[in-house]
């Protein structure tokens, strides 16, 4: 990882969905870095993993369902999506997510692939 | 590749710090600020200091010091470090990155 290399971004989502706006601005921001062409990775750690979950319907709850949008991240070449495996097991949830190309990580090769990015913003 | 983590919020209140110390690096530092420095009473922060899984890292904790000081939260001044605004600021640079955990 040297200067010279192109600079590589992590996306850190750590809010549930429909609570706040937190995870409508990590989305947009993945996607505007996506249409630059420069590389960004997405994590989902903590109550972030349920944005991933099938099933979800937030115009139940009169909110806009941003999660729809997430089907759109291969069009923007972003094909780096990580999930905190303990994450998911506190929460009792199985690897079943409404994207594909979704990897699940233990503890270690999360930490490692997190911090393997020159910026970290986390939402 | 050390990693400064920026902790903000109070382990009794949200997962934030506990997310934290799961993608720490041998080297990195972590800095409470603002209610981050009520982690400094919580339990998990044993977690650095005696357990094994942190045994053979060199983790720095540091606090800043007036934050710390107006929530009248004590620093053991053997385990963690007192440092200003200004002392964050250079942290920044000597580190090759942030996260904020906020």
């Amino acid at each position: 990882m040297s200067n010279d290399a192109i600079k590589t971004l992590a996306i850190l989502n750590a809010k549930a969905p429909f609570t706040n706006s937190a995870g409508k601005d990590a989305l947009d921001i993945a996607l505007i870095f996506g249409s630059f062409e420069q590389p960004v990775s997405l994590f989902f750690q903590g109550d972030g993993v349920w944005q991933l979950m099938q099933g979800q319907d937030g115009s139940l709850v009169s909110i806009k369902d941003y999660l729809k949008t997430f089907a759109a991240f291969e069009f923007y070449d972003i094909e780096n999506i990580y999930v905190c495996q303990i994450s998911l097991a506190e929460r009792n949830l199985s690897a079943k997510f409404h994207i594909e190309e979704v990897q699940v990580l233990n503890q270690q090769s999360f930490a490692q692939k997190l911090t393997s990015h020159h910026t970290v913003l986390r939402f | 590749m050390a990693t400064l983590h920026i902790v903000r919020q109070s382990a009794f209140n949200t997962s934030d710090f506990s997310q934290c110390l799961h993608v720490l690096g041998n080297e990195d530092v972590i800095v409470f600020i603002d209610d981050g420095c009520y982690n400094l009473q919580h339990s998990s922060i044993n977690n650095i200091d005696g357990n094994t899984l942190f045994s053979n890292k060199s983790i720095q904790l540091k606090v800043i010091a007036q934050h710390a000081k107006a929530r009248a939260v004590a620093i053991n001044e053997a385990t963690i470090d007192k440092i200003t605004m200004d002392d964050l600021v250079s942290l920044t640079f000597e580190n090759d990155r942030v996260i904020t955990w906020q």
